[in-house]
């Protein structure tokens, strides 16, 4: 197949899939042999040129192990405005701070989050579930057996990443302080 | 239960700290302290001046700040106590495990702001939803069991209560109703029909206790597998079906 035919029917299926377009679910669409030709890496990156050099409002992200279509940030204003108010709430400091233990800590129990917090976790807890940031994996095996979180699919989308790995290393402690010394001077 | 969590709404969250470390940082970081070197009685008194405030506004996490408040005094206590270390023993500062929990929650603290950051950037780049994907597409049963988690299972329970009027009755009965006798009826009605609808079934059901009784009885059977019980959305109305087991156990 060649291909300028291969870069439209990528587009089709990204037009059409209700997630991220993976490269396994691609070649599952394609089912005719011509698999091996091009990569859907590369197809993407022709298609986003397309698209870039004909001034599209749209192009295609890396998000979650896969590929989807956004608009532009340029168009933020009016796309926006199609949206009620709600469905773009920003998660409070107290939610970010403990979606931020559970990512990197993960799976971690709500005792445990609460005493690197140091605070009562129950409702960013909450928040996070209900917005499908985090989910329930399994139980602890200590005594108690607490309910353990973990990071879902759809916390990467949200985030814009491709996988945890590219969220940066938590610090050091040295570091944080070598940061606050040379702030002071 | 209804009382807490209506007391609950009533309460603040301060817009600055999300709780007594946060505070101690700021305080740290307003007086350029030295976190390894934490000025021990002062830090208290500022901290404590805090808390009145806190206290004064009720705040839902008032309880940890007064914990807080205790671990410093407790840390000067022991610091105005003379150490007398073992031959060889590094002197113990009442001050160490503080200043690692400061620092632990710091390295956090700085991971959300940029988690907040990613979200600002994020958000404003919106992504194509194909019509219908929100759930009115026609899904095979398996895919609708697929992501229905113990925990939608839960909220759409207390939603049903929420919003189940027990008929209007005066007389007073004791109700005789075990989980084994209303999974018998489930099983009596799922050998008659195909699928269930929970909000049919509690609509037979004469109170708020044989409807809890019999979600209890969905429960063991979901976990014996003798049923199913699937969901389109969150909140929607729950379907329950036979499962592999059904009338073998």
């Amino acid at each position: 197949m060649e291909k300028h035919e291969l870069m439209r029917i990528t587009e089709a299926l990204l037009i059409a899939t209700p997630e991220p377009l993976t490269e396994a679910r691609f070649l599952q669409c394609l089912d005719d042999g011509s698999r091996s030709e091009i990569s859907l890496a590369a197809l993407i990156e022709a298609l986003n040129l397309e698209y870039k050099s004909s001034q599209r409002a749209f192009k295609i992200f890396n998000v979650a192990n896969g590929y989807q279509l956004v608009t532009l940030s340029e168009y933020e204003t009016y796309v926006k405005r199609l949206y009620t108010k709600s469905s773009r709430l920003r998660l409070s400091q107290a939610a970010l701070e403990t979606l931020a233990i559970i990512t990197y800590r993960q799976p971690i129990s709500r005792i445990d989050i609460e005493a690197i917090r140091g605070v009562s976790s129950d409702s960013p807890l909450r928040t996070l579930l209900e917005r499908r940031l985090i989910e329930i994996r399994g139980r602890d095996d200590g005594p108690g057996r607490a309910l353990l979180y973990r990071t879902t699919t759809d916390f990467l989308q949200y985030f814009g990443l491709n996988t945890l790995q590219d969220l940066p290393k938590l610090r050091e402690a040295q570091e944080l302080i070598q940061d606050e010394d040379e702030n002071l001077v | 239960m209804a009382k807490s969590s209506s007391m609950q709404n009533y309460s603040v969250d301060l817009p600055i700290f999300e709780g007594p470390l946060d505070l101690l940082l700021f305080l740290i970081k307003k007086d350029e302290l030295n976190i390894y070197d934490i000025p021990i009685s002062k830090i208290t008194k500022d901290f404590l001046a805090y808390l009145e405030v806190i206290k004064e506004l009720r705040l839902t996490s008032a309880g940890d700040f007064v914990l807080m408040a205790a671990t410093l005094m407790k840390i000067k206590a022991r610091m105005l106590l003379p150490q007398s270390p073992q031959e060889g023993e590094e002197i113990d500062d009442p001050r160490n495990e503080l200043v690692n929990m400061l620092l632990e929650y710091r390295r956090f603290k700085e991971a959300a702001e940029h988690l907040g950051d990613r979200e600002h950037t994020q958000n404003r780049m919106y992504y194509r939803i194909p019509a219908g994907s929100e759930g009115e597409f026609e899904v095979g049963a398996a895919d609708l069991l697929a992501d229905v988690k113990l925990y939608d299972i839960m909220l759409t329970f207390q939603y049903l209560l929420q919003n189940y009027e027990a008929p209007y009755s005066h007389e007073v009965v004791l109700e005789e109703v075990s989980t084994t006798e209303q999974g018998a009826y489930l099983k009596m009605l799922l050998g008659q029909k195909e699928e269930l609808w929970f909000s049919q079934i509690i609509q037979e059901l004469g109170s708020r206790l044989v409807v809890i009784v019999t979600f209890l009885s969905i429960l063991e059977l979901i976990r014996n597998r003798e049923i199913l019980m699937e969901q389109n959305e969150l909140f929607s109305d729950l379907r329950i079906r036979r499962g592999e087991r059904f009338g073998k156990a």
